[in-house]
């Protein structure tokens, strides 16, 4: 008897103070995902790396916004998009006491405004986004750099057509420089730049060239 | 947004059981005024069965939910809680429904895990009704994959009023004029990049971030801006002969560009 309070003395208390008092977590621990709303760029990444799509990005084209929500309820705690973010916008904590009387607590959400192409004025990106790629494009430096920072606020489709027309026109300079053609008269819209340079207009001195620079 | 894979016409749209007034009543005094043991009936309605493993490891002697007189009965008879788990499978629907009508009025009802608040990881799976809710009016949301015994606790302890509930809904527009800091602004973006690669080859996303960060900080702030030493620096204060391998390769390519992977 007199052995058993000795090894139960010597033993000690198993159990955790936990609710009375706080428990001990470790800095590694995967607990809540915390969104830093101003760090954010709404580029969608960890939407795209969600397993379970507890992450979504809306946007509402009537109001001109994309939403950012993550449904706590979904949730798998696996960290993928922590490991997706570029900007460290989204951090798995050590906080874990998530448990709610009512399902909409669950949901947490950050509303961002969308940027029109400068071509066509159709909404492509969140506004965060084109701004933080053209500062950063800007801060890298370099030539190249340079000529991307400036068709930063054009969509996709316009900068495809964009590169098209510019392809057209080295053909056009090629044409008439090296064959002796005659030159078809340029028409469309002026190129706004591109990535990287072009080899063919860069040394010739002609009209074509210099326009599509 | 992502779709649903199936169109909402394929999929079953269960009606909800609704509670009458009385009963209500009787389960918002429960909820409030509980002053006496709990029992909790658990119900796996097609779960991987990772949550039961949790519900048993908070009745273990280190978490110990049996001090709050929180006890797990074998029959929905004896239960005030029926704890659901999983994704509501089409299956397990009528399962689901008998233990619910088994247990006397009034019951609470705990939806459990990501699978049992929302259907989870299964959400869009065919034969998956995606969250208990779905077919019963639930009282409490534990969250998590599973949720750990000490979430089960605090889910538990929130229900019974012993903590207050801490998480809610919250939405944040974005300022006028709001701008993204770009991350390490005084080290050039090709070097950070490279460093970040390099990190990330060597000890993965999450610690190859971790890695990078912390060099990245201590290019930035070198005394004098004498990064070779800043680096020395950080690498002798470094006792995990891991860390010292990455972030000397991470200084070979600072200093030599060449990278290792």
């Amino acid at each position: 008897m007199l052995k058993l309070w000795k090894v139960n003395a010597k033993t000690g208390d198993a159990t955790v103070k936990y609710p009375f008092a706080p428990l001990e977590t470790n800095k590694d621990m995967r607990g809540k995902p915390e969104h830093n709303a101003e760090m954010c760029i709404a580029c969608g990444a960890c939407a795209v790396a969600c397993p379970p799509d507890a992450i979504h990005m809306d946007s509402d084209l009537a109001v001109d916004s994309i939403t950012w929500s993550l449904n706590y309820g979904r949730c798998i705690f696996c960290g993928r998009c922590e490991e997706a973010c570029p900007m460290g916008a989204i951090k798995l904590t050590e906080e874990f006491e998530l448990a709610v009387m009512s399902k909409d607590d669950l949901m947490s959400k950050s509303v961002y405004t969308l940027a029109h192409c400068s071509v066509c004025g159709e909404p492509f990106a969140a506004a965060k986004e084109v701004d933080y790629a053209a500062r950063l494009l800007e801060a890298a430096g370099g030539i190249e750099a340079k000529e991307a920072a400036r068709v930063a606020g054009v969509c996709t489709d316009c900068k495809r057509e964009l590169d098209a027309e510019r392809a057209a026109a080295q053909v056009r300079t090629a044409n008439t420089t090296h064959l002796g053609l005659a030159a078809p008269k340029a028409e469309g819209r002026v190129y706004l730049g591109g990535h990287g340079l072009n080899p063919l207009a860069a040394g010739e001195g002609s009209d074509d060239a210099k326009e599509a620079r | 947004m992502a779709e649903p894979l199936l169109p909402e016409s394929l999929q079953h749209r269960p009606t909800k059981l609704e509670l009458d007034e009385g009963i209500q009543k009787a389960k918002e005094t429960l909820l409030k005024k509980i002053r006496r043991s709990v029992y909790v009936y658990r119900v796996d309605c097609g779960g991987c069965n990772g949550c039961e493993i949790e519900i048993f490891g908070s009745i273990t002697p280190v978490f110990d939910v049996e001090r709050f007189g929180i006890k797990v009965v074998p029959s929905p008879r004896h239960a005030d809680v029926l704890l659901y788990t999983g994704a509501v499978t089409r299956a397990m629907r009528m399962p689901a429904l008998r233990a619910y009508e088994a247990a006397p009025d009034p019951k609470i009802v705990v939806s459990y895990g990501a699978c049992g608040c929302t259907g989870g990881i299964f959400y869009d799976n065919y034969c998956v009704w995606g969250g208990t809710d779905k077919i019963l009016p639930v009282d409490v949301y534990i969250p998590g994959c599973p949720p750990s015994p000490a979430q089960t606790v605090y889910g538990f302890a929130m229900a019974l009023g012993l903590l207050e509930q801490k998480l809610y809904a919250e939405t944040t527009v974005e300022v006028e004029g709001e701008q993204a800091p770009i991350l390490h602004p005084r080290v050039p973006y090709k070097t950070r990049v490279a460093i970040e690669r390099e990190a990330r080859a060597m000890s993965g996303y999450r610690y190859g971030k971790d890695l990078a960060n912390q060099f990245l900080i201590s290019l930035a702030t070198a005394p004098g801006g004498d990064i070779e030493r800043g680096m020395d620096k950080l690498i002798a204060r470094q006792d995990d002969p891991r860390r010292v391998e990455v972030f000397e390769a991470l200084r070979r390519v600072v200093l030599t560009g060449e990278a290792h992977v």
